[in-house]
């Protein structure tokens, strides 16, 4: 199959059991560590736990223990009690000012803080976009068949979205290095803590990022050479495949250090480490945090790419590049919206984990020092949902045959924001005394009701749905459906969003005569609701489509002003709301590097004020799209060298013979 | 004369008429389910669409806009009452605004048609409304800014945290409890099941009822002149103070909290607070040097029982270990 081509990849089964063995190296070193300090498997609490406690009783019978056991500050055995484990590390250290190394023109907590967001932005994005490519890329596979220049199309766009993320890598890379020397120099006596703790993690996560930047080489560079044989593109696609998986790793990686020092597990109450890689690694919020960021990154990376192709179709000279900027957008949207539908679900997830961690932590969040911030937080989310329905109606509008659903759309916008002004009611209302007594009381008697997770979860819902709705419609917007049961059809996707609507609301309504804990439980099935919504509404949808005849082709290169700059707004939101979302999570350690274990007792452990942070989140934010700024038009150095060589020799145009030299 | 016109002085007329005429009518002292200011609000609606579909007015996007945004600005200020304070009506009046612009710009037409008298007037088409609008604006601009300058007598408004993160311990008459695993020593099922009988004629909740009703003692003697007697902070002292008492009947607060939270704010008070919840402005005393450990947990009790909220509880995934005693 592979023909003349089988030498130019003789390499390529070497590069796979490279890229295999790298996988391999966690589980490797993880097995071959536990198993030099451990006698019983890292899953078997249960008998771990009962081993431990004959071992003790037979070495206090002994009178000589040859080890130390300790409880574990977050693990338990079946029977509730702390999961004991051998001391296998130092005590965490009472920090003194000699552990602390600052710069006079900025505290270290803001200059570390800046250094992460920065290192996270670029990472968020690097991960995001293989993801992008593999989607596109594979699309562009499907469709080779049925549409070629459509495919030749997905497949440009995503080599296109390579070149700039290979620049990104390099960054990020950069990045990851002023984070490190910022934690060594400025932290080292926290930093020599978490590496006791974390050394074997921090060398696989090195091999991790070797494998990365193979993989990633092999797939950008490998990119014309692979295209030529269909088999070849398979296996091309297929490494988009492995390089998400490492970097996954690499995130999960990355994301346990965090979530140690938020949540920490494997480890007792003097901070030592009982022996356990994989307790310390995988702690309480490591999955949810894990999950969030996944789709997370992707929303922004959708942001990021879209936001590109928007300066693009803005400042594109000819119709055709309108066309193809504009299609660009429509597919960095497409994802972004994707992946922003199920991260509010992610996002409750990891808060459920928190307050069942700590109820304190949940209460600084949500109702404490942090609440405003929340506050915050739901205008950016509502400002998303504003501009990703914004992007749909606008899109629609250029689409021949949406005239029969652009009449619903002030109904939509109408439903957001009913749901959004429940979403924004806060519980808490600032007011003057006067206003309070006009009101007669803290709560109002109408929208004071709006203030709580009942009315939140509802109107989160309704908004989800309602763009769901949207997105369905976009959808058929240019379809004239011919299948025998599109009556049958339509009815069922009315009635999945009827009575999804129905029991969304429904539910809001009887939480608020159930008791907290059962009242936390209806956000499933209201979820679920949601969810049937996406999943049966868009699968009913597109199975309609059969042999469906067409309005006409999208007029791609049309579209309004006003849907590009809503692709602006939400990169701009997506980062902002990014950075504080991050902000807040970490801020909520308070005065703690590890939460209960490692004290911050350096001049800098204070919590900012609202304003002081919004002005760290904006220079981030604005700092950050600089950067971007700069890597997209150093990705772009390669394209116009290209176009202008091509320009001076155009192939095939006979040149007269007194212009020769 | 022109429809744009009509439609506009219909829509003026309208509100007009209706809020110096019909609005006293349907603001009586006991409003009914059909009398009340939000039928009132609804018929203004149905009004302003019948008409102009009798009169065949089609209004253009730019009037549907100002009509749009308007009736949402006569909404909150004056139907929705108690009125809204400022800060809220100013957030509501943002997203009323976000969605007013939504609806013209959903689409390039209507967008290009919104604009379109802004632009006329602009380059001086309208020269009359060019005339006003450049007049009135700087004019405007002076006002806001003479109201945002002239000296309030007012307290200023304070972010304050109501519910703040307890401690992770408080030690009350010399007993230290992690609040994370502490329950109250008097319930005997958290869920309150046994309120579907009737608790006084359960032989086996007699000793339940009999705390409650101590609880419910201690209440009355101490705590309702300004939690209300009916539990809903409107106690005959609550007027004179900033922030006002706790609405327990509200679900946003007992409703939301374990009992081992209210322990720690009954016992310790307004100066317990953390400075995020200005503790100078509460002024709840400590309970633990008027009460004992035992009335304190009863009168929980008492306010869970009486208004019908349970406490808040969590699954058994909490992973805290309560250790200190």
């Amino acid at each position: 199959m592979l023909g003349n081509h089988r030498k130019q990849f003789w390499g390529l089964p070497w590069m796979f059991v490279f890229a295999i063995s790298v996988l391999l190296i966690p589980s490797l070193t993880d097995t071959a560590y536990g198993k030099e300090a451990f006698a019983e498997s890292v899953f078997a609490e249960e008998a771990f736990a009962k081993e431990v406690s004959a071992q003790e009783a037979e070495a206090a019978a002994e009178g000589e223990p040859e080890v130390e056991w300790s409880n574990d500050v977050f693990y338990k055995d079946w029977e509730g009690n702390p999961l004991k484990g051998i001391v296998s590390g130092y005590p965490a250290p009472e920090l003194e000012d000699s552990d602390y190394n600052t710069y006079s023109f900025a505290p270290s907590r803001i200059i570390i803080w800046i250094a992460n967001q920065q290192h996270l932005y670029f990472g968020s994005f690097v991960l995001a976009v293989p993801i992008f490519c593999m989607v596109i890329e594979f699309i562009g596979i499907r469709t080779r068949d049925s549409d070629p220049v459509l495919a030749s199309k997905y497949d440009k766009l995503a080599h296109d979205l390579m070149k700039i993320s290979l620049t990104a890598y390099s960054w990020t890379a950069i990045l990851g290095g002023i984070l490190l020397f910022t934690f060594i120099t400025l932290f080292p006596g926290f930093f020599k803590y978490m590496a006791g703790i974390f050394r074997p993690v921090m060398h696989v996560y090195a091999l991790m990022f070797l494998a990365e930047s193979g993989v990633l080489y092999v797939y950008y560079y490998g990119w014309d050479r692979m295209s030529q044989d269909p088999f070849m593109k398979w296996v091309h696609c297929s490494l988009s495949v492995l390089l998400n998986l490492i970097g996954t790793v690499l995130m999960y990686l990355a994301n346990s250090w965090a979530t140690f020092m938020q949540a920490p597990g494997g480890i007792d109450e003097q901070g030592r480490f009982l022996g356990n890689i994989w307790h310390v690694i995988h702690s309480t919020l490591w999955n949810p945090v894990g999950v969030h960021r996944i789709l997370g990154n992707i929303v922004f990376g959708g942001g990021i790419v879209g936001a590109y192709a928007a300066y693009h179709y803005l400042s594109a000279k000819t119709e055709e590049e309108k066309a193809h900027y504009d299609w660009v957008c429509y597919v960095a949207m497409f994802i972004a919206i994707f992946g922003l539908i199920p991260l509010p679900f992610a996002g409750y997830w990891l808060m459920k984990e928190v307050y069942a961690f700590r109820q304190q932590m949940g209460i600084t969040l949500m109702g404490g020092i942090m609440a405003w911030l929340f506050i915050i937080q739901a205008v950016m989310i509502g400002l998303l949902f504003f501009g990703a329905n914004s992007y749909l109606h606008n899109s629609m509008s250029r689409v021949a045959g949406a005239h029969r659903y652009m009449k619903y759309c002030k109904f939509m916008v109408l439903l957001l924001i009913v749901a959004f002004t429940m979403w924004m009611t806060p519980h808490t209302i600032v007011m003057t005394p006067a206003e309070l007594k006009a009101m007669g009381g803290a709560q109002h008697p109408i929208v004071g009701h709006f203030g709580v997770m009942s009315a939140k979860n509802t109107a989160v819902n309704l908004m989800i749905t309602c763009t769901i709705l949207c997105f369905l419609l976009y959808q058929k917007a240019n379809k004239k459906i011919t299948v025998p049961w599109q009556t049958l059809g339509n009815c069922c996707i009315a009635a999945i969003f009827f009575w999804a609507a129905v029991n969304i609301i429904f539910l809001g309504v009887y939480g608020y005569f159930l008791p907290a804990n059962q009242r936390v439980g209806l956000s499933v099935p209201q979820v679920s609701s949601t969810l049937t919504t996406l999943f049966a509404g868009t699968a009913i949808n597109i199975s309609m489509f059969k042999d469906s005849e067409s309005y006409g082709e999208i007029k791609w290169g049309t579209q309004s002003k006003v849907g590009t700059y809503a692709i602006f707004m939400l990169a701009i939101s997506f980062t902002w709301l990014m950075g504080l979302m991050g902000y807040i999570r970490s801020a909520v350690r308070l005065f703690w590097h590890v939460t209960e274990v490692v004290r911050d007792n350096s001049a800098d452990a204070y919590t900012l004020t609202i304003g002081e942070a919004g002005k760290i989140l904006t220079f981030n934010t604005l700092f950050v799209w600089v950067q971007f700024i700069i890597v997209f038009w150093v990705g772009s150095l390669t394209g116009k060298k290209a176009v202008e060589k091509k320009e001076a020799v155009p192939e095939g145009v006979p040149v007269p013979a007194q212009q020769q030299q | 004369m022109n429809k744009t016109f009509i439609s506009f002085l219909v829509f003026v007329g309208t509100l007009v008429g209706f809020h110096m005429g019909v609005f006293p009518i349907f603001t009586p002292k006991e409003p009914t389910w059909v009398i009340n200011r939000y039928v009132y609000f609804l018929c203004i609606i149905a009004t302003l669409i019948i008409v102009n579909i009798v009169l065949r007015l089609k209004p253009p996007i730019s009037l549907n806009a100002l009509v749009v945004w308007s009736l949402g600005f006569y909404f909150y200020k004056f139907i929705l009452y108690p009125p809204i304070p400022w800060t809220l009506f100013i957030t509501y009046m943002m997203l009323w605004s976000i969605g007013t612009f939504l609806f013209i710009s959903q689409d390039e037409e209507t967008f290009r048609e919104f604009r379109k008298p802004i632009v006329k007037m602009i380059i001086g088409e309208y020269k009359l409304a060019r005339i006003v609008v450049f007049a009135a604006l700087p004019i405007l601009v002076g006002f806001g800014t003479y109201k945002a300058l002239i000296p309030k007598f007012q307290e200023p408004v304070e972010l304050r945290t109501v519910h703040p993160a307890p401690p992770a311990t408080t030690r009350v008459h010399g007993k230290t409890y992690t609040l994370e695993t502490q329950k109250n020593p008097y319930r005997i099922d958290e869920q309150d099941k046994y309120q579907k009988s009737f608790p006084f004629l359960d032989a086996d909740k007699q000793e339940y009822m009999k705390n409650v009703t101590e609880g419910g003692t201690v209440f009355f003697q101490n705590c309702h002149y300004c939690h209300g007697d009916q539990l809903n902070g409107l106690g005959m002292f609550s007027h004179v103070f900033n922030p006002t008492p706790a609405n327990f009947v509200d679900p946003g607060t007992i409703a939301m909290l374990r009992e081992s939270f209210l322990f720690w704010r009954v016992s310790k008070g307004g100066p317990g607070l953390p400075n995020e919840s200005t503790p100078w402005s509460s002024a709840m005393p400590p309970w633990e040097e008027h009460l004992t450990t035992e009335q304190i947990w009863k009168v929980i009790l008492f306010e869970y029982w009486y208004t019908g909220w349970h406490p808040r509880t969590f699954d058994d995934e909490s992973s805290i270990v309560g250790v200190k005693e």
